[in-house]
């Protein structure tokens, strides 16, 4: 099927509550025994010998497994068209010539495509669950940093990775959260914060509820846009308080800051794919470096070896102080910004992209910088390790409605999503 | 700074990459633009303000001293072909 | 930095903390005895979508020994992600401490009463085993043992302030004395591990880092090889090699710049606070230095011996409870002088052996009782540092109780004599050796249970 890297069958338990659930999982989230490859050449054939405590908990309940979905390689792109050599990029199921956005293309177009009995297992570093549920037309919820256990997730940037559920409704998405939410002593960055029943916040509707519109995120394409204006009507229409404000710092700043700091972390992460103990391999000849450096050229694809370019430099001595530092810095700014509102309101909302699904020739036209740039609605949220939820707006192309909360406000967002998608 | 074919092939050698000369020439461009858009970041007022090393407080999370069972070594050398006995083989080192 | 000294001389030690686990992983930490790459697990061998557990026992030793060589202590445990590729390393970046390290300035006293200053002490995990199958130059490949990697370390760096082989040395057995009171390292399986920096006047300091010295008497012996070097060839900044069955060493790369480690924060492990809780709970015990000024003070023993004995933590306690029953003069003999003999001959070092505390004492009691010749407490002891004998029950049966009724050895005498009447008649006539044929008489008959100069005093009277 479209959007699969590896469409295999694992299931640990047959009976439970969660019995009837099919369970797509990213590339980049180890399920045991499953090809688990990030969809990059480099990790062919590395078959784990652990599930992800997220892929895990869903099994306990007797989920079942139906496959890896493929993925902008290591995270790598918000189109899910940096797939590495040996994968198939997926194609937009409403529109087979525009892109599903990324990295977590391949588990949008597969919930696109499949019922409500089916959950996929999403991660977002900078938007990658939003931004390709938003360009599908399918709903896409990142939880709080920290919320979800990272341990078996490949890592791109370990302290904004988040794993989370994609799938067709808000109440799937809720119900999923529940499940996989929570603290794991595999996994030290997590919350030590017992998890909510998420489902309860479905139908309590939005009466009473502060909502701020980010005005910095109305610069984007027209037909988003009315249909962006258009919810909020419904909003107030549904008896939520309603008034602009405004993220200046996060807006001028939250890209760079962003990248600065993921690819510094992403270039760490991915040294030690090098040809030893997993993974790409080739005959031992010439020394350690020469050999590394051949295989790391040969298997990763050209994004992986920018991005590794540009996090190396951001770390490197003499300027580490003024990128790295910074950035870590900046971050902490942006934190304070969003705190700041969300004393005065319940949720923040932006459309979830500034753009339509673009056609795949129109993103290969872009230069790098350029494609860094379409994220600007969703490294905000992200970098700051807030949760957030897509939902599909308006008619047509599809197009997402960005709800973004405090930290370990799942609840809330949740809410708002279902009063606007049900 | 000055973001050139040096700089790029200096990167690379420090990351382990082997680059061909069409990768340094199309990666030096992309460096000079991308890099000169994250310098924006060094306008943030940040005198007094702290790093966040996460987003959220997260501190204090260690664990016991207590072993668990080990892999057994063929589970250990089961991912890969560059093996020797109970030896992963790597490259030489000199 | 201002040298003014012919040798300079810092030092990087690793030392492998004795705990039950890695640092950031449950698998056990292996024992020299295991098999390759049977101690590993997932999160050691660096397998994708692992992530680091810190072992807070390994926090505590480490803290242990920040406090007991007084370093300041930092408020926070933060590590960081130095990056390398080499193939020990499984992730191609060492978990280390950079920004700020557990201790600083804090410093070692040696026996001299010299005060060696340290930098920082530190705490990382230990790369894998690498070897080459066939010697470095001609394998193609190597071969690699995860057992070790991720292993506890504290890194240990001295400033440059040790002037020749034997000072580092000295400092090296300090350490290994603190490290054994504090309990911290194990003797039989842990490693310890040095890098030496070292310059001479001569050559204007030129420095020359020595990596990878692995045990303190490989230490001076590689310092003093490389200061004869040094003296003799051209001094370039560089770092070398210590080959051991060498004897040598060896350039293994010119030092032209720092390493690019590209530092930054290890974002998966979450900052540790270090409480006051924590810092009293590492309970640390007299150091040596402390105990050997204070047994100086209160029983007047030399300053060498004082040193020696606090070298050893169940050492100086024996002697601490002997000196209550016997004199210290015995008891310095015994467990100085005697105990080190012993272990020379037999080719063990202290930390080999399991000295019965309460046997030792009836052995140092009998010796002083005169219930023991000290010839026969000789061969008590060669027993009982190989087992835990009842001393008492030893001697006996072994008929090794010295003879200390005199009539009883004036009848052995009197045998002897009379069984060698030429000899006696010899000695008469001026043949001072003809008494020592004598003494060996009676020493064989009464199986050296008497002492010699006793003897000779009774058959010279008995003559």
């Amino acid at each position: 099927m479209n959007g699969f890297a590896v469409e295999e069958e694992y299931q640990e338990k047959t009976q439970g509550e969660l019995s009837n659930l099919k369970v797509s999982v990213k590339d980049g989230i180890c399920v045991k025994g499953m090809q688990s490859a990030a969809s990059s050449a480099m990790l062919i054939g590395y078959k784990p010998l652990f599930n992800a405590t997220a892929v895990q908990r869903l099994l306990d309940k007797g989920a079942k497994v139906i496959g890896k979905t493929v993925q902008d390689e290591f995270g790598f792109g918000s189109f899910c068209l940096n797939v590495g050599k040996g994968f198939t990029a997926p194609t937009n199921p409403r529109d087979e010539e525009r892109v599903c956005g990324g990295s977590s293309g391949g588990c949008a177009a597969v919930t696109a495509q499949l019922g409500d009995d089916h959950v996929s297992l999403g991660e977002s570093t900078g938007g990658s669950i939003v931004c390709p549920a938003a360009y599908c037309g399918v709903v896409g919820l990142c939880p709080t940093y920290g919320r979800v256990s990272r341990y078996g997730l490949i890592d791109y940037a370990n302290s904004m990775d988040k794993i989370g559920p994609i799938a067709k409704s808000v109440k799937q998405c809720a119900e999923t959260l529940s499940v996989i939410a929570g603290s794991d002593e595999h996994d030290p960055t997590t919350l030590q914060i017992p998890v909510e029943n998420y489902t309860t916040y479905l139908g309590k509707g939005v009466k009473g509820l502060k909502i701020g519109v980010i005005k910095e995120s109305k610069d984007v394409d027209e037909a988003v846009l009315n249909a962006f204006e258009e919810t909020i009507r419904l909003l107030k229409e549904k008896g939520a308080t309603v008034e602009e404000v405004s993220l200046p710092l996060t807006t001028k700043y939250g890209i760079e800051a962003y990248y600065v700091l993921a690819l510094s972390e992403a270039s760490t992460n991915l040294s030690r794919y090098c040809g030893i103990r997993y993974g790409a391999s080739e005959p031992l000849e010439g020394t350690f470096n020469e050999y590394f450096s051949k295989v790391r050229g040969k298997y990763f694809g050209k994004e992986v070896k920018r991005r590794i370019l540009l996090g190396t430099f951001a770390r490197m001595s003499g300027y580490r102080d003024a990128y790295y530092m910074k950035a870590l810095k900046v971050r902490t700014k942006i934190i304070e910004e969003y705190k700041a509102l969300f004393k005065e309101y319940d949720v923040l909302v932006s459309p979830t992209m500034p753009n339509l699904p673009p056609k795949i020739a129109e993103v290969e036209e872009l230069t790098p910088l350029e494609q860094y740039m379409m994220d600007v609605l969703t490294v905000g949220p992200n970098i700051a390790g807030m949760p957030h939820i897509s939902v599909p707006m308006g008619k047509g192309i599809p197009k997402g409605f960005l709800i973004i909360g405090d930290h370990l406000q799942e609840g809330k967002i949740i809410q708002v999503a279902y009063e606007l998608y049900n | 700074m000055q973001v050139d074919q040096e700089l790029t092939k200096k990167l690379a050698k420090i990351s382990r990459l082997d680059l061909t000369d069409e990768e340094v020439i199309e990666f030096t461009e992309s460096l000079k633009s991308v890099l000169d858009a994250f310098s924006k970041i060094q306008e943030v007022d940040t005198e007094n303000t702290k790093m966040s090393m996460q987003p959220v407080d997260i501190r204090n999370i260690t664990r016991e001293d207590t072993p668990k069972e080990s892999l057994s070594s063929e589970e250990a050398l089961s991912q890969t072909n560059h093996k020797q006995g109970n030896f992963f083989k790597g490259p030489k080192v000199v | 930095m201002n040298f003014t000294t012919d040798v300079v001389i810092g030092l990087e030690i690793h030392i492998q903390l004795d705990t039950k686990t890695k640092l950031f992983s449950s698998s056990p930490t292996a024992k020299k005895k295991d098999s390759a790459n049977s101690k590993c697990d997932v999160i050691n061998l660096g397998m994708p979508g692992t992530k680091p557990r810190l072992n807070k026992e390994a926090i505590h030793k480490a803290l242990k020994l920040c406090l007991a060589t007084n370093c300041e202590v930092a408020p926070e445990l933060v590590f960081s992600r130095k990056s390398y590729f080499y193939p020990d390393l499984s992730k191609n970046y060492q978990t280390t401490q950079y920004e700020m390290p557990l201790g600083e300035k804090g410093f070692v006293t040696l026996m001299s009463g010299k005060k060696v200053n340290l930098t920082r002490i530190h705490v990382e995990e230990d790369p894998a085993a690498l070897t080459h199958p066939s010697g470095m130059d001609a394998s193609k490949f190597s071969l690699i043992d995860y057992n070790r990697s991720g292993n506890p370390l504290c890194e240990l760096v001295t400033e440059p302030e040790m002037h020749s082989p034997q000072e580092a040395r000295d400092f090296l057995k300090q350490l290994i004395a603190i490290l054994s009171y504090l309990k911290i390292f194990d003797n039989q399986n842990g490693i310890i591990k040095a890098d030496a920096n070292i310059s001479i006047k001569e050559k204007d300091y030129t420095r020359v880092e020595i990596k990878n010295i692995t045990g303190f008497k490989e230490i001076e012996r590689a310092l003093n090889y490389e200061i004869e070097r040094q003296k003799s060839e051209d001094v370039v900044l560089e770092t070398r090699g210590w080959d051991a069955d060498q004897g040598i060493t060896k350039s293994l790369r010119k030092k032209e710049s720092e390493e690019e480690y590209g530092y930054i924060l290890d974002p998966d492990i979450p900052v540790t606070d270090i409480t006051q809780e924590m810092k009293d709970a590492c309970d640390i015990p007299e150091m040596p230095y402390e105990k050997a000024l204070r047994i100086i003070e209160e029983y007047k023993l030399t300053e060498e011996d004082a040193h020696i004995i606090a070298q050893s933590q169940s050492l100086a306690h024996l002697f601490e409870k002997a000196i209550k029953t016997v004199s210290a003069s015995t008891a310095v003999t015994w467990m100085r002088h005697e105990l080190n003999r012993v272990l020379n001959y037999n080719k063990l070092e202290l930390e080999d052996i399991e000295l019965n505390e309460e046997q030792m004492l009836v052995l140092m009691q009998m010796v002083e009782k005169k219930e023991l010749t000290e010839n026969s407490a000789k061969k008590v002891l060669n027993k009982l540092i190989i087992e835990p004998v009842d001393v008492k029950a030893f001697v006996e049966s072994e008929g090794l109780g010295a003879v200390s009724d005199k009539g009883a050895l004036e009848a052995f005498c009197k045998e002897a004599m009379d069984a060698n009447p030429q000899v006696v008649e010899d000695y008469k006539s001026g043949n001072e050796k003809a008494l020592n044929f004598l003494l060996g008489q009676v020493m064989r008959k009464t199986k050296g249970a008497a002492s010699p100069p006793e003897l000779l005093e009774i058959i010279k009277s008995l003559i």
